[in-house]
């Protein structure tokens, strides 16, 4: 795996240095992967995610891309933007038309891409994310769903390399959350490095490669789903609760009836699959 | 203003170039308020009506109700015009109360029906526009028509945020309600203050926000969007002019007669 992106010592505070929102988080980002990144509110997630794309600059420490660290001169933030594409908590905060569509030029026209090539563009994204129905409505006639399906279109639209999305299943109904989800496997698919904070500790353990586990603006444990959600002692510090799977799972493996030695499950049908393996004779009348 | 915005998504007339929707409209407003012609003003109060009502299927109901605005506004000012108290009784009415009459002359009766007329039937030309074209569409046109790009684009960003202001005043309203905040009127005047002044903040907050989101779009300064427009029709253009063209022929006639 490539390095892509890495953070060294940053340390950020709103308000010149009474409190810091990130306090020696160092962290290495590497292409291709999918991030769940986890903690309490306020433990620098967001504020570590506008750090990603230039919008704060860390008042110490550096953050480099593909090794060069970032500059912060108007041109080359543009470039940094282009490739770091970030989808906001609340799509109230990102969208500034009214119009769908004229919502998602934006992006592609500030890349200097020409009218043409923009347009296709948008209809592309506009297809792909399932926005057809409702592009002809007011953005305040959306539903938060709606909402949130044009705020990542916004981005998509730029091809950035790191897609960072905050909370994207926050306020939103089973639905759309499904929605967006079915969004974000897609990107993943399509080779997009995707950051994402979640509280859902079943969604991350089942979708993510590495959780990075916030605590007070710095790193508190980072790793595959299966180390951390072990790591009883730093799911405490962080207030984190431990994945249903993996509870039922050890528990089962506990009473002998999983067989020891089994990969942890990720989800739900992982577990229901080695359920279904076992020989119907050897499962207690209970379950 | 809410009320408005929904009717015009929903209109037939959508679907219509928006330059033409918008000439029209300047073009009866311009018809009513320079000739001052109370048969032109019937005309043209007709024809907007029509196509509000049958082409872009609004609800009469809510047509009329939009209209009892202006109309409220146009009697009481031409009631100022049209209502005398004097010693000598004028043509038209007059009421004696003591020595007095209220009184009114031929003469500004006419007037005033004039003028009730044309400012009505200017009022059905802006209807027809903001009935059947949203604000974005509004806005392309101004653009084309090299509006200043600032104004313009205020305009968009006023109009966006309008909403997300309201809907934040209406759910902060529906939380001091649920708490008793306006149980009285002193209660009332304070959340109200306390209402305002947490909108003020927080709309500062959110603009900070915002153009953190756009500036992560590669924001820089211009605020480049993609036109979406429906070509004009020929059909379209023609009926426009043969309308001009017939409203000036009423003008004629009315003045020759």
């Amino acid at each position: 795996m490539k390095e892509l992106m890495r953070a060294e010592d940053l340390f950020f505070s709103y308000d010149e240095g009474e409190t810091w929102s990130l306090e020696g988080l160092s962290l290495t980002i590497q292409r291709g992967k999918k991030y769940a990144f986890m903690g309490a509110n306020g433990s620098g997630k967001s504020t570590f995610f506008l750090c990603c794309n230039g919008i704060h600059r860390p008042n110490r420490g550096a953050i480099y891309f593909d090794g060069k660290p970032v500059s912060y001169k108007s041109r080359d933030l543009l470039a940094l933007r282009a490739r770091v594409g970030v989808v906001f908590q609340d799509p109230d905060d990102q969208l500034f038309s009214a119009s769908v569509y004229q919502e998602i030029s934006f992006g592609a026209l500030n890349l200097g891409m020409p009218e043409k090539a923009a347009r296709r563009e948008v209809e592309r994204v506009i297809d792909k994310l399932e926005i057809t129905p409702f592009s002809h409505k007011p953005a305040h006639a959306l539903s938060g769903g709606q909402k949130k399906q044009v705020a990542i279109a916004d981005v998509l639209v730029m091809h950035p390399d790191i897609i960072i999305l905050d909370e994207p299943c926050a306020a939103l109904d089973p639905r759309h959350s499904r929605i967006v989800r079915g969004i974000i496997d897609q990107l993943t698919g399509d080779g997009v490095t995707v950051l994402m904070s979640t509280h859902d500790v079943d969604y991350a353990f089942s979708w993510a490669d590495e959780i990075m586990l916030f605590h007070r603006g710095r790193l508190l444990r980072q790793g595959s789903p299966e180390e951390v959600f072990s790591d009883i002692q730093a799911l405490e510090t962080a207030g984190l609760g431990r994945p249903a799977v993996l509870e039922v799972f050890q528990s089962l493996t506990q009473k002998g009836v999983l067989p020891k030695g089994l990969s942890v499950p990720r989800d739900l049908k992982a577990l229901q699959r080695y359920l279904e393996d076992l020989p119907s004779g050897e499962r207690p009348s209970s379950l | 203003m809410i009320v408005i915005d929904k009717i015009c998504y929903s209109s037939g007339l959508r679907g219509v170039n928006a330059g033409e929707k918008m000439a029209f409209s300047v073009m009866t407003l311009l018809f009513c308020v320079v000739s001052r012609n109370a048969a032109v003003a019937l005309a043209v109060f007709f024809g907007n009506t029509v196509l509000t009502l049958w082409k872009g299927r609004t609800p009469w109901k809510q047509y009329a109700r939009l209209l009892l605005i202006p109309a409220a506004f146009v009697l009481l000012s031409t009631a100022a015009i049209l209502v005398n108290f004097s010693r000598v009784p004028l043509d038209a009415f007059a009421v004696p109360i003591g020595e007095y009459y209220i009184t009114g002359s031929r003469r500004s009766l006419a007037l005033c029906i004039r003028l009730i007329l044309t400012a009505l039937s200017a009022a059905s030309s802006l209807y027809f526009l903001s009935l059947s074209t949203p604000v974005t569409d509004i806005l392309q046109v101004l653009q084309r028509l090299r509006c200043p790009t600032l104004l313009v684009e205020l305009m968009l960003l006023t109009y966006r945020f309008i909403f997300v202001l309201a809907e934040t005043a209406a759910a902060m309203t529906t939380a001091q309600q649920s708490r008793l905040g306006n149980r009285n009127f002193k209660t009332s005047v304070r959340s109200f203050g306390a209402l305002g002044s947490m909108l003020f903040i927080r709309a500062v907050k959110r603009s900070a926000r915002i153009y953190d989101a756009m500036e992560s779009r590669c924001y820089d300064g211009k605020l480049r969007v993609l036109r979406e427009s429906i070509p004009p029709k020929g059909a379209e253009i023609a009926g426009i002019i043969l309308w001009g063209l017939v409203l000036f022929g009423v003008f004629m006639g009315s003045v020759l007669l």
